[in-house]
């Protein structure tokens, strides 16, 4: 094909992109080489940041652990259950639309406001659910133990964006090719093979674009933690990226943060290189 | 009735402030003061209306309606009915303030001309703020503004922030429990000891404990010990040091209360400490569920909604108790915070046994006006009007306006029973708390060092720490002095130093 | 076996039926309570448990001097910019987007899928960090405060997902569809216009979606980057976070947030299905 429509067809999009975030990106990396907080300027403090993030940071790299389990997990589950549910709509069901529709809404809403009708709704004396459990004698410390805090934050993720992924799923469902299954139906193939053998394989490319696309909003956390339970109780839902804004815009200690986010970003993109070349292999082998 | 209590209340302020006041032409066109009518000073009214900002646009950034939020919108709009101007104002939640005006200053903007916020960012704000004016510091109303209150808003005798607002904490309780004799009877016979106004942490506890987890006052619903702000946020470490200054702050060994000033070494870890933390760490047994995880909001929902019979911060919780609509009107108290039979001394190392209380006079409201605001007089104009007597009086009597008492004049009991339907002896009581912290000399003033961000922040990780149970007292405590020295370290200790002298020569009523 | 499955499917679709209406539920009838209807107890039902009154709805047309947020200026705001990014990202993003999928691209190690991953890279840095240079940026360009700000910066927000869906999208469509186009003697612009874009229709529209979503329920970039004269809803929504927390206008302005997207639901539900019919005639 012609060389010259190709740059035509990327460009204005890959241009404005990086015209906008040019600036931003460099201005990041100056800035997590300052000392930029509440009473120092834009300084010169050459790999301090980093040395003190690597050596003297603990809480740095266990909210980081912490949110590879959470977005991890809370992937995992709306993939499986995003999954199911678009399976179930696609074909002929009672109310199709209605549902279709109803298993969207829940991504539409605004987190920071929506995590607040959680708090209420886990409040656990003032809240629906412990009253409701209450009648047989439970009391589960939804927000306030330290454990369970990590559900009850999985809870609302999963709430919030297995729309996401049922919607991605289901327009890819919708468009999958009939030829395959008509094949399928001949050789007399069982629902579940069929599953197996012929819709998964053929979801498999837009389960991995789902799946990262994901991972990355996933990891970036932010709003139901700071409504929740703002980290707490202790350190135990503290996530790199609430950790971040704390140092960041709490503390003011922007360039610190700077550099945080920085070690953030290459962390996830490798990490997101390999979890996307696994999947691959794992999911288009055939 | 309600017309002869307001005529009434119109003829004991008016008395107060030592002028007619009466029912005018002000408060014919502003039914906000209709209570009092205008009343002179020197942004009265009748002095602001003579001005005219005709085309000049003031901005305003202040707090979430309707918490101090709610008057600045409404006296932005009388300001702008009365002089001309344009006001506009955004509204930001309390935890956000500081960034939605410390990112424009610090990239050198200036898109508000006066900014709120809270008293402990003086010092990261001050380089940005203009100082008030001479002019200002002599008016009327300025003139009524306690010392302490003169004292937060001021950065070693230069005033930065203009007073609206005054903030401490203090102790509500249920006044139909503590006082019903009834109650103290049973609580004798089962404890063997008195049921009256907690004086220490102790008895505050075993009391809180006491009442916990049963329904006392007959609603129908469980109630609990104490509602505090637990949550990791903004405000923890507030509530920390409340109950630290009883252990912690000993009048005999001046020279520091957070720091010992000569060393700069932190004394957050010291026994003092460590016990205050203890006593919280218990606390979390006598809390409502999840009140681990209690910001301010469910603080004063949980007292204010009468859940609880104890609770310590700021007023809000006590003015929501005192609502017109609220089910425990009347029935709740006001005192001192508890204090403690010991206290530590960090000069012999050694517990003192003698009682000890000391106020905190935590950082509330405050306002400043942006050194590069091209509409300086006008910003600083409306901030005088905004607490001028008329407005200030009537702010006070709506609970949820957030505006408390910060003048010598606000300490007349009468202001409440009248305007606000208190009864006698909780106003009596209000008030003589108040004072009291005016008057005492064991006061601990906020912590107002630059970066003061970093240091509350690693106060709230650990003693959040604790009350989770992921550390002990002593552990948590020790990581926050760790986290301190290093910021100490990291900002530069003779910078923290000359900060914290500032505050401490407030303490120490040397100012 | 199919009985199995059909009740299984119908159960499992009633639990997360429930799961997905439980919490808006609870807001409509908390949207009704006022201070003591929520701290005194739990309470669900309106006239049986508690008395309802609307102030909680009240509060989101009043002024602010009156004790409300005035949420309407807001709404239309955050419509408009919405919309205006929304639209520009997936005008740009399935042009670069259609680029990725049909020809190669190369320079030195950089291909096509380091293309892609760049454009959807943009999205995993934290937005604390990238708030102060974006300030100082259009704070340089005069765009602080203002609707273009925004949609510049909403822009960088959406334009990688639209890439990104994009992407898959176009490499469902069959090569073959372009390639008769231009022998039909289309000149590649047009095959791409008249016929592969048709063809994409589910793929535009979940974008379209994906873009509409993030850009309205974006708080943190409408926040740091507005001061008094433009105002989006989820920031002046969260204003009302008081000292008081207000359970009855955060649930009413909950549901009043969530409102114009549902629209935008049904309508993607209905091309959804007619992207079915378009794949089937191919």
């Amino acid at each position: 094909m012609n060389f010259k429509h190709k740059y035509i067809f990327l460009f204005p999009g890959l241009f404005v992109l990086i015209g906008i975030l040019i600036f931003p990106i460099i201005f990041v990396v100056r800035l997590s080489l300052s000392g930029w907080n509440s009473y120092n300027g834009l300084n010169f403090i050459g790999l301090e940041n980093y040395i003190r993030l690597f050596t003297d940071d603990p809480r740095f790299w266990e909210s980081f652990f912490r949110l590879s389990f959470l977005s991890v997990t809370t992937v995992v589950l709306q993939y499986v259950i995003g999954f199911a549910l678009a399976h179930m709509v696609w074909k002929e069901i009672k109310f199709q639309r209605f549902f279709r529709v109803l298993f969207l809404i829940p991504m539409m809403t605004t987190p920071v406001i929506m995590t607040v009708i959680w708090r209420t709704f886990f409040h656990e004396s003032l809240g629906p659910v412990n009253d409701i459990l209450g009648n047989f004698g439970l009391s589960p410390k939804w927000l306030t133990d330290p454990t369970l805090a990590k559900f009850t934050v999985i809870i609302v993720e999963v709430w919030q964006w297995t729309p996401f992924m049922f919607l991605l799923l289901l327009a890819g469902l919708l468009s999958l090719p009939k030829e395959p299954f008509l094949a399928a139906a001949i050789d007399g193939a069982s629902p579940v093979r069929k599953f197996i053998y012929v819709t998964f394989p053929l979801m498999a490319p837009i389960s991995i674009g789902a799946i990262i696309i994901r991972l990355i909003e996933a990891s970036k956390i932010m709003d139901t933690v700071y409504v929740l339970t703002s980290g707490g109780p202790g350190t135990s839902t503290e996530t790199s990226s609430f950790y971040i804004f704390i140092k960041g815009l709490r503390e003011f200690q922007m360039g610190y943060a700077a550099s945080m986010s920085f070690t953030y970003l290459i962390i996830m993109i490798i990490s997101l290189t390999v979890i996307a070349k696994v999947l691959t292999k794992l999911l288009l082998k055939d | 009735m309600k017309i002869i209590k307001t005529c009434l209340s119109a003829m004991i302020s008016g008395i107060l402030i030592f002028s007619p006041a009466y029912a005018d032409k002000w408060s014919d066109q502003f039914p906000h003061i209709k209570a009092t009518g205008d009343i002179p000073g020197d942004c009265s009214y009748e002095e602001i209306s003579k001005k005219n900002y005709k085309g000049k646009t003031l901005k305003i950034n202040t707090h979430a309606v309707p918490v101090i939020g709610q008057p600045t919108a409404l006296h932005a709009e009388q300001f702008a009915k009365l002089t001309g101007a344009t006001v506009d104002v955004t509204h930001t939640p309390a935890g956000d303030l500081y960034a939605k005006a410390m990112v424009p200053f610090k990239a050198g903007q200036a898109p508000y001309d006066i900014v709120f916020g809270f008293s402990n960012f003086i010092n990261d704000w001050r380089q940005y703020l203009a100082p008030v004016p001479k002019k200002y510091m002599n008016t009327k109303e300025m003139k009524d503004v306690t010392k302490s209150h003169v004292g937060v808003s001021s950065w070693d005798g230069t005033m930065y922030q203009y007073p609206v607002d005054g903030d401490r904490h203090y102790l509500k309780y249920r006044k139909d429990v503590i006082d019903n004799p009834e109650m103290q009877k049973k609580y004798k016979a089962d404890t063997g000891k008195e049921l009256k106004v907690p004086t220490t942490w102790k008895e505050y506890g075993e009391m809180a404990k006491y009442f916990n987890g049963w329904d006392w006052d007959g609603d129908g619903e469980k109630e609990y010990g104490s509602a505090e702000v637990m949550k990791k946020d903004d405000l923890m470490f507030a509530a920390f040091f409340s109950r630290s200054v009883a252990y912690a702050k000993n009048p005999r060994t001046p020279g520091g209360f957070f720091f010992d000033l000569e060393t700069m070494k932190p004394n957050v870890n010291n026994p003092g400490f460590v016990e205050a933390l203890t006593d919280w760490v218990e606390a979390t047994k006598y809390v409502p569920p999840g009140g681990i995880n209690f910001g301010l909001g469910d603080e004063i929902g949980s007292f204010g909604g009468g859940q609880t019979l104890f609770s310590f911060s700021w007023d809000d919780a006590f003015i929501a108790a005192m609502q017109d609509d609220s089910p425990i009107k009347n029935k709740v108290g006001t005192a001192p915070l508890p204090g403690a039979d010991k206290v530590w001394n960090r000069v012999t190392g050694k517990w003192e046994n003698q009682y000890n209380q000391a106020p905190y006079i935590v950082w509330g409201w405050a306002v400043g006006v942006a050194k590069k605001s091209k509409v300086q007089e006008m910003a600083f104009d409306y901030l005088c009007f905004f607490s001028n007597g008329a407005n200030h009086q009537a702010d006070l009597a709506i609970g949820n306006f957030g505006v408390n008492p910060f003048k010598n004049s606000d300490f007349d009991p009468n202001l409440y029973i009248d305007t606000m339907g208190w009864d006698k002896e909780i106003a009596e009581s209000y008030t003589k708390t108040l004072k009291d912290m005016e008057k005492s000399k064991n006061r601990v003033f906020p912590l107002r060092v630059r970066g003061v961000f970093e240091f509350t922040s690693a106060v709230a990780t650990g003693t959040s720490k604790a009350l989770a149970g992921q550390l002990s007292p002593q552990e948590a405590l020790d990581e926050v002095a760790k986290e301190w020295e290093a910021i100490v370290k990291r900002v530069g200790k003779s910078a923290v130093q000359e900060d914290y002298a500032v505050g401490v020569k407030m303490e120490d009523n040397k100012l | 076996m199919g009985k199995l499955y059909t009740f299984l499917k119908y159960f499992f679709i009633t639990i997360w039926t429930v799961f997905v209406v439980a919490p808006f539920l609870w807001a409509l009838t908390t949207s009704f309570k006022d201070f003591n209807s929520v701290n005194g107890g739990v309470t669900y039902i309106p006239w049986v448990d508690f008395e309802p009154n609307l102030e909680g709805w009240r509060v989101l047309i009043k002024s602010p001097a009156e004790g409300g947020v005035d949420i309407v200026e807001p709404y239309f705001n955050s419509l408009f910019v919405t919309c205006t990014a929304s639209l520009i990202s997936i005008i740009l993003g399935t042009l670069s987007a259609y680029a990725l999928s049909r020809y190669t691209f190369k320079a030195g190690p950089i291909k096509n899928n380091d293309i892609t991953f760049f454009f959807i890279s943009q999205r995993i840095m934290p937005p604390i960090v990238l708030s102060i240079p974006f300030f100082l940026f259009l704070g340089a360009v005069n765009l602080l405060d203002s609707l273009i700000g925004l949609i510049v910066v909403y822009i960088v927000l959406l334009m990688p997902i639209a890439v990104w869906i994009m992407v898959d999208f176009f490499n469902k469509v069959p090569r073959e569809i372009d390639e008769t186009a231009l022998i039909d003697g289309c000149n590649p612009y047009q095959a791409f216009f008249k016929v592969v874009l048709p063809n994409s229709i589910p793929g535009l529209i979940v974008a379209g979606m994906f873009c509409i979503i993030f850009g309205w329920i974006d708080f943190f970039f409408a926040f740091i980057l507005t001061f008094t004269e433009v105002q989006l809803l989820p920031v002046k929504i969260v204003a009302l976070n008081s000292s008081i927390t207000p359970w009855w206008s955060l649930s009413a302005s909950a549901l009043v947030s969530v409102a114009p997207l549902i629209v935008v639901a049904f309508i993607v539900e209905r091309y959804l299905s007619k992207g079915n019919l378009s794949g089937a005639i191919k």
